[in-house]
């Protein structure tokens, strides 16, 4: 479906990583690996560290520390937002919306809406989305779009195949309206009948919570897992990112009347950088156009790798001038989406360690 | 389709010195989720056909798995 938004732009954005940082070359023993096979999943998957957030860190945490950063730089007021939507997997509670409790904790008024929705690695785009459309009721001037997981909670540590890439982070970034004639073109698919190919499948009210769903159990060789850790069809997965993905974004840049070479990035979901290199392969992008260091150091953030990105490897260019570029997050749902947007310049790009308050 | 290029390619991902057409792939210590991921990378980046999940998993032998490339790219 094809979405259009106009004068709306994203105006700051700060990527939040919890401290923690774990290295491969350590953790390797514990996933029964001989030194072999280590080597071989490290080169293929470009793997050296990532973060993982401690156990009483929750996404909201990550998130809420970026949100006090802009307060403090002066960079947002508090009187400014006008809604906050989180956007997540790993929410505080089941009830209520994590949102709810930012709203609290920030001390902002009444007149503010608070939505919270549950998704993954289109997470980003997603949050993208509903900002605009929240950005067209007319009271509504500035959204506050909180994108975080701390994704370590669901996978065993021993899971040799997916703790490994795994990584916690954090994302605010602030969505306003504005004057110039901006749009951003978007195109939002999504497929229910493949949603098997990544589920929790216990831990909710279709399997509650039980000593079985608790059960770890070593489903092959050093992959360990419990009903309420996440299980993905890989090849399912791996389908998914190459036969649906590409031409959605060779769709959407036809859409917004560009090529290949008018976009400056590519800022894609990062769910490793094998997929990434295969993806930006197939579209016959430039790696220079793609860049793919985000889970070799931080690990998949699902909805943060996008910001995270940009932070990472763009922010200087991106407060001081406008870029063209293109973003796209795919995955649980399954959803995909891609969008083809000017970014800059922003008021705020950064990335930042976080340190409990 | 070049056969012996395919299995060359095959042995590479499943870091072995050779693959016969007869070998059944889960024979191989190497023949893990990895491997079939880059099985499938490579069969779209050098044949340009795309292997299904369901397809992968149904495949005994390299000679299986070669069969279902070529048949594909037909």
């Amino acid at each position: 479906m094809k979405c259009i938004f106009k004068n709306k732009r994203i105006s700051s954005i700060i990527t939040v990583v919890p401290s923690e940082e774990y290295r491969f070359d350590d953790e390797y023993p514990l996933y029964k690996m001989t030194e072999t096979q280590a080597k071989r999943f490290k080169k293929m998957m470009s793997l050296d560290r990532h973060r993982i957030a401690p156990p009483e860190v929750c996404a909201s945490d990550l998130c809420l520390f970026g949100v006090q950063r802009l307060l403090d730089g002066g960079v947002l007021k508090k009187e400014d937002i006008d809604a906050i939507l989180f956007i997540s997997q790993t929410p505080d509670y089941i009830l209520p919306a994590t949102s709810n409790v930012i709203h609290g904790k920030l001390g902002l008024d009444h007149d503010v809406i608070c939505l919270d929705m549950n998704q993954g690695c289109a997470g980003y785009l997603t949050g993208l989305q509903q900002a605009c459309l929240l950005l067209e009721i007319p009271a509504v001037s500035k959204v506050l779009l909180l994108t975080g997981d701390t994704s370590s909670k669901l996978v065993d540590r021993r899971n040799r195949i997916s703790y490994p890439i795994t990584g916690d982070a954090g994302a605010a970034t602030v969505i306003e309206r504005c004057r110039e004639e901006k749009t951003i073109d978007m195109d939002v698919k999504n497929d229910g009948s493949r949603y098997k190919a990544l589920v929790i499948p216990g831990g909710a009210y279709r399997m509650p919570s039980s000593a079985e769903t608790l059960e770890l159990r070593e489903v092959e060789e050093g992959v360990i897992k419990c009903l309420e850790h996440a299980d993905m069809d890989g090849a399912a997965i791996f389908n998914f990112t190459m036969d649906d993905v590409p031409p959605q974004i060779q769709d959407v840049l036809s859409f917004s009347g560009d090529t290949w070479d008018s976009i400056e990035h590519f800022f894609l979901h990062q769910p490793n950088p094998f997929i990434v290199t295969q993806m930006a392969q197939k579209m016959k992008i430039p790696p220079a156009k793609v860049p793919n260091n985000v889970v070799s150091l931080y690990g998949n953030c699902a909805s943060v790798t996008i910001p995270l990105n940009i932070a990472l490897n763009c922010s200087e260019p991106m407060l001081t001038g406008t870029h063209r570029v293109c973003l796209s997050g795919f995955g649980v749902g399954l959803t995909w989406i891609s969008a083809v947007l000017d970014m800059g310049p922003l008021d705020f790009c950064k990335l930042v360690d976080y340190k409990a308050t | 389709m070049d056969k012996t290029e395919f299995y060359q390619r095959l042995a590479e991902i499943l870091d072995v010195e050779e693959v016969k057409p007869e070998n059944v792939l889960k024979d191989f210590d190497g023949w893990d989720s990895l491997a079939i991921l880059s099985v499938l990378a490579m069969a779209d980046a050098k044949y340009g056909v795309s292997i299904k999940a369901e397809e992968i998993r149904s495949v005994v032998t390299a000679e299986d798995l070669a069969r279902l490339v070529e048949a594909k790219r037909k």
